[in-house]
C-alpha cells in the first residue's frame, strides 16, 4: 500500500504559459459547473475547494485527492443528462455511492468529476413472489432487507458497512459480507443492470425475466469499480429468511487453533451461513467499546459462527462444529440464546472497525484471499510480519472464505510508523499471494492494490483486462487509472 | 499430456490458424456438436487428450483441472473424499470441464447451486488473438481485477479456447434421495407451485417432467415432480413431510438423474423457456403436450422449461417451433435442424459484445458463426 497524499505538483513556481492554462481550465471548469447546474440546480454541485474536501476520501485512509467537481442529480433521468453533458465535454467522472470504499475507488483526480450517487436511493419495486427488487444505485444495502423484511425476505450480501455503503457501491466492488459464505457475493445476487455507459448509451445488461444469453456482460459489469459505466437500476435476487438460526461463539486461547478449527469445519462439508474470525487485539478493542459484545477478553481468538435452515437438522450441525472446535482446542463453545444475545454478539463482529478506528487516529482496513487449508500458516506468518515491523495488526474477517483482514492501526502523522505500515502492507500481500492467493476478495483494487496487480497477473492478462473495460469505455472516462495499471493497457493485439 | 506444453500447443495452432486466415472449431469429447448454430468451414481443434486434474486440494473444496477432463473424471476423484462438482448438464458424463464451461451449460441441480457462472473460480484459456490468459484465481472470493472468468464462461468458444479452469466444489450431502408427487391438473398447478416456492428448505433439486418423459425414465407415465433431497438425516426426514403434505408421493431411484441427463434422442431439437417462475404454470401446459411424443421438463425454482421435439419429417419440427413461439418468456435454442436457426436472432449482436468479439478474436476464427454473429 502506497500511503501517499496528492497535492497538484508545482514545479518551479507556474511559468506564463501555464498560468494561463490553468486559468483557461479553471474557466472551463467554471462554465461546466453551470451546465451541470442547469441540469441539477445550484445546490447540487459543489466546487469550492472547502465543499469538496468531503469528496476527496474514502473508507481508507492515505489518499486525498480533490475532484475537479461533485454533482448530486436527483432524478434518474438528471443522471443520464449528466453523463450525456460529461459525454459531450469528454470530461472524465468518478461514480459515487456512500464513499465507505477501501481501495480509494471513488477518489477523482482533478480534471474528473464526481457523480454523487445517494440522493437516487428509491427502492422501485419488490416482487415477493419471484422474489426480486429493483432499485436506484444509491439505495442504501440495509434500507432494502429492511424493506423486503415485510415479505419474510431480505438481500443476503451483508458488508459490515450495510447501514451505509449502496447498492451501486455493493455491485461496483462486487462486495461480499459474512453471510456471504453460504448465499454468495453480490454477483450472484444481481440478475440485471440497467447502466449508462460513459458514451452516455442506456443499455440493459442480464435478464430479469428469465434466463440470459449472450455473452455474460452482466457478470463483467459487476465488480468493474465504476470503469464501465454507472448502474442506474439494479434487480437483485431476495432471500428468504431462514427458518431456524443458531449462533455460536467458540473462544480460543491461540489463534491457530481458531484457524484450525475453521479449516476442519471447511474440510468437513458443513457449510455454515457466516465464519468469521476476530482476534484478541479485535476482542479487547471490541469489548472497551460501546459495541461491546461479551467476548471473552483474556482470548486470543473467538469464531462467530451462524448456522441457518430449516429448524429441523439444524442442532445436529450445531453439534458437529462444536465438536470440530473443541478438538481444535476451543476453551468454550456458547450458543446465543436469544435474539438479543445474537444481535448482540453480530454487533460487535460488525462494529470491529469502528471500535478499532477509535484506538489509533488512522486505520488500515486491508483485504486478500487464501486457499483456507493456509490459514493457520498466514496467520503465523502475519503475526511474524507485524514484530519485524513493530506494529499493532488486529484481525478480523471473513475465515470461512479465506478471506483475510489485517487492519494496522497508526498514527498517520508519524512517517517512521507509516512507512513500517506501507512495508508491513506489503510482506503481508506477498505472504499473501505466496500462499496461492489474491489481493483483494471484496474490497476492489481502485487505486490501492494497483502495485499488485502485475503480482498475480501477466502483461497479457492485464492487457486483455483493459481490452474488456474498452468495449464499455473506448475513451476510459469512467474512474480513470484504476483497477489496471495503465501501462498494461497499451498494447493488445485485438485493439 | 497437460499443463504449460499443451496451452503452448493451442497457443501455436491458434496463431498458426490466425496467420492463415482459417477458422476453427472447438472440440472437446465431440459429444455436443451439434449443440449451437452449426459452425462454419472449420478445422477441429481438439482439447481431448489435455485431460488432467492439476491441483486437488479438498480441505480448500477446490480444484484445477485442464479442459479435457471429464465430468465423470472430476466425479470419480472428487467422490473418493465426499465432495462433488456440483453441475449436471444434460448429456453424457464424458462431457469435458472446458466445454461444460464454456457452454455455461447447467442441468437440475442449479435449483440449489446455479450455473457454471457461479461455480468457476478461475481460467486460463488462449484468445483468438493467440495470447494465454489467466483470469481470476484459485480462491473462493476474488475481486482482483475485472472479471474475465465470468466473460469467457457461457461464451460458446468465441473470445477464446479455455484450456484450464479452477472450480468451487461442495461437499456431498450425508443423505441424497429422490423423491417424486404426482403434479396437479392445470387449474391447481399455479397455486400448488406457490406452495412449493414457499417450502422453507432448498431441494437440491426440483424438477417437473412431463408424462412422456416420465415413461422414457421408466416411471409411471404421469406428469411428475422429481425433487431431490440432501441433507442430514433430521433435516431429510423433514423434508419428506413437508412435501408429503403436497401430494402423494413415492421413492424414486437416484439413477433417475443420469437417465433424465440423456433422455432426449439423437438429433432432437431442443429449446428452453424461461420466464419469472410465478409464470411457470402458464407455460408448463402449452410446452408439455405439444404433442403425443414430445419431452418436456421444468426447473421450479428457476421458472425454466425445456422443451424437445424428437426428429421426424411430418412436420412436428414447425409445429413444435410454432407451440414455443406461443410462450411468453425468454427463448433460448439448444439445437434445432441447420435452416431453423436462420429464423433465430443473434443475442452478440449489441455494440458492446461485438467491440468484445472483436477484441479477444479480432481474426474471428474461433468458432465462428456458432452464436449467430455477423462477420
Ligand atoms: C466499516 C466498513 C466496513 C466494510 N465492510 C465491508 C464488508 O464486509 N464487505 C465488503 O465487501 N466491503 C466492505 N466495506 C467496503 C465498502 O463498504 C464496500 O466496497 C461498498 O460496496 C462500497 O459502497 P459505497 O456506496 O460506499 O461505494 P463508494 O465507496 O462510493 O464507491 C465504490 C466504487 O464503486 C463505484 N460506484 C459507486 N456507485 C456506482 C454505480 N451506481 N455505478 C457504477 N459504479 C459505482 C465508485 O466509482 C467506486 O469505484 C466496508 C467499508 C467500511 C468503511
Amino acid at each position: 500500500m502506497a500511503l501517499h497524499t496528492e497535492t497538484p505538483s508545482r514545479a518551479s513556481g507556474p511559468q506564463p504559459e501555464q498560468a494561463q492554462d490553468r486559468r483557461g481550465a479553471l474557466i472551463q471548469t467554471e462554465a461546466l459547473a453551470s451546465l451541470l447546474a442547469a441540469i441539477v440546480g445550484e445546490r447540487g454541485v459543489l466546487a469550492r475547494p472547502s465543499e469538496l474536501s468531503a469528496y476527496s476520501s474514502d473508507g481508507l485512509p492515505g489518499y486525498r485527492l480533490r475532484p475537479r467537481l461533485a454533482v448530486f442529480p436527483h432524478t434518474t433521468q438528471q443522471l443520464v443528462d449528466v453523463v450525456r453533458l460529461l459525454a459531450r465535454k469528454q470530461c472524465p467522472f468518478v461514480a459515487r455511492g456512500a464513499g465507505t470504499g477501501l481501495s480509494a475507488g471513488a477518489l477523482a483526480r482533478g480534471d474528473a468529476v464526481v457523480v454523487g450517487l445517494n440522493r437516487l436511493n428509491r427502492i422501485i419495486s419488490i416482487d415477493p413472489l419471484n422474489r426480486l427488487a429493483v432499485v436506484e444505485p444509491g439505495a442504501v444495502n440495509v434500507t432494502l432487507s429492511r424493506a423486503a423484511g415485510a415479505y419474510g425476505l431480505h438481500y443476503a450480501p451483508d458488508p459490515s458497512s450495510q447501514t451505509a455503503c449502496t447498492i451501486g457501491g455493493n455491485v461496483a466492488e462486487n462486495s461480499g459480507g459474512p453471510h456471504c459464505l453460504k448465499y454468495g457475493v453480490t454477483l450472484n445476487h444481481v440478475v440485471a443492470l440497467k447502466v449508462i455507459l460513459p458514451s452516455g448509451e442506456i443499455t440493459t445488461l442480464g435478464n430479469a425475466d428469465g434466463e440470459a444469453e449472450g455473452y455474460d456482460l452482466l457478470g463483467a459489469f459487476v465488480g468493474s469499480e465504476g470503469c464501465f459505466g454507472i448502474a442506474l437500476e439494479v434487480t437483485v435476487r431476495l432471500t428468504p429468511n431462514p427458518q431456524g438460526v443458531r449462533t455460536l461463539l467458540a473462544d480460543f486461547t491461540s489463534i491457530d487453533a481458531g484457524a484450525r478449527a475453521t479449516s476442519a469445519i471447511i474440510a468437513a462439508g458443513i457449510l455454515p451461513a457466516a465464519l468469521e474470525m476476530m482476534d484478541g487485539p479485535t476482542i479487547r478493542a471490541v469489548e472497551a467499546s460501546i459495541y461491546a459484545a461479551g467476548y471473552p477478553a483474556d482470548a486470543s481468538a473467538v469464531l462467530l459462527i451462524e448456522l441457518d435452515g430449516m429448524d429441523e437438522g439444524l442442532d445436529a450441525d450445531v453439534q458437529r462444529v462444536e465438536a470440530h472446535c473443541l478438538a481444535a482446542g476451543a476453551r468454550t463453545v456458547r450458543i446465543a440464546a436469544n435474539e438479543e444475545e445474537r444481535t448482540r454478539l453480530w454487533q460487535g463482529r460488525k462494529k470491529a472497525f469502528g471500535a478499532m478506528g477509535r484506538i489509533a487516529p488512522d486505520l488500515v482496513v486491508q483485504d486478500a484471499v487464501i486457499p483456507r487449508t493456509r490459514l493457520p500458516d498466514v496467520l503465523r506468518e502475519i503475526a511474524a510480519i507485524a514484530e519485524l515491523r513493530q506494529i499493532q495488526v488486529c484481525n478480523v474477517f471473513h475465515a470461512g472464505d479465506g478471506n483475510l483482514h489485517p487492519n494496522i492501526g497508526y498514527d498517520s502523522r508519524n512517517p517512521d510508523e507509516s512507512r513500517r505500515v506501507g512495508l508491513a502492507m506489503r510482506d503481508i500481500m506477498q505472504a499473501c499471494i505466496d500462499a496461492g492467493g489474491t489481493i483483494t476478495g471484496e474490497h476492489g483494487v481502485g487505486l490501492d492494490k494497483l502495485e499488485y496487480m502485475p503480482k498475480i497477473f501477466s502483461p497479457e492478462s492485464l492487457a486483455a483486462q483493459c481490452a474488456l473495460r474498452d468495449a464499455f469505455d473506448p475513451e476510459r472516462r469512467a474512474n480513470p487509472g484504476k483497477v489496471v495499471p495503465v501501462h498494461s493497457c497499451r498494447e493488445w493485439v485485438g485493439a | 499430456m497437460g499443463g504449460r506444453v499443451s496451452t503452448v500447443r493451442v497457443q501455436e495452432r491458434v496463431r498458426e490458424h490466425v496467420a492463415r486466415g482459417a477458422p476453427v472449431r472447438i472440440v472437446g469429447r465431440g459429444g455436443w456438436l451439434d449443440g449451437g448454430r452449426p459452425v462454419d468451414d472449420f478445422e477441429p481443434l481438439s482439447l481431448a487428450d489435455d485431460r488432467a486434474i492439476v491441483e486437488y486440494v479438498a480441505g480448500d473444496l477446490t480444484l484445477t483441472a485442464r479442459a479435457g477432463t471429464t465430468l465423470s473424471d472430476i466425479a470419480a476423484a472428487t467422490g473418493a473424499e465426499g465432495q462433488w462438482l456440483a453441475l449436471d448438464p444434460f448429456g453424457s458424463r464424458n462431457g469435458t470441464l472446458g466445454a461444460t464451461i464454456a457452454t455455461g451449460s447447467a442441468g437440475p441441480l442449479a435449483h440449489a447451486f446455479g450455473t457454471p457462472r457461479d461455480t468457476v473460480l478461475g481460467l486460463e484459456v488462449v484468445t483468438g488473438g493467440g495470447e494465454i490468459v489467466r483470469a481470476g484465481g484459485r480462491v473462493v472470493k476474488n475481486v482482483a481485477g475485472f472479471d474475465l472468468t465470468r466473460l469467457f464462461t457461457g461464451a460458446w468458444g468465441t473470445l477464446a479456447v479455455i484450456t484450464e479452469a479452477t472450480v468451487r466444489l461442495r461437499a456431498r450431502p450425508e443423505r441424497d434421495e429422490t423423491v417424486a408427487l404426482l403434479v396437479p391438473a392445470d387449474g391447481a398447478l399455479g397455486d400448488w407451485l406457490a406452495r412449493l416456492r414457499i417450502l422453507p428448505f432448498t431441494p437440491l433439486a426440483l424438477e417437473m417432467v412431463n408424462s412422456p418423459l416420465s415413461a422414457t425414465l421408466g416411471l409411471e407415465p404421469a406428469a411428475l415432480l422429481l425433487a431431490r433431497l440432501g441433507g442430514n438425516d433430521d433435516a431429510v426426514r423433514a423434508q419428506r413431510q413437508l412435501l408429503g403434505a403436497l401430494g402423494d408421493m413415492r421413492d424414486v431411484p437416484a439413477s433417475v438423474w443420469s437417465t433424465l441427463a440423456t433422455a432426449e434422442p439423437n438429433g432432437a431439437s431442443v429449446a428452453r423457456v424461461s420466464a419469472p417462475p410465478s409464470r411457470l404454470h402458464a407455460i408448463w401446459p402449452v410446452l408439455s403436450r405439444i404433442d403425443a411424443g414430445s419431452l418436456a421438463h421444468a426447473t421450479v425454482g428457476r421458472g425454466v422449461v425445456r422443451s424437445i421435439c424428437a426428429p421426424s419429417d411430418d412436420g412436428n419440427g414447425q409445429r413444435w417451433l410454432a407451440a414455443i413461439g406461443t410462450c411468453e418468456g425468454t427463448h433460448i435454442f439448444e439445437r434445432l435442424p441447420a435452416r431453423a436457426w436462420r429464423t433465430i436472432p443473434c443475442r452478440v449482436d449489441d455494440p458492446i459484445s461485438r467491440a468484445v468479439r472483436t477484441a479477444f478474436d479480432p481474426a474471428r476464427i474461433l468458432n465462428r458463426g456458432i452464436l449467430g454473429e455477423v462477420a
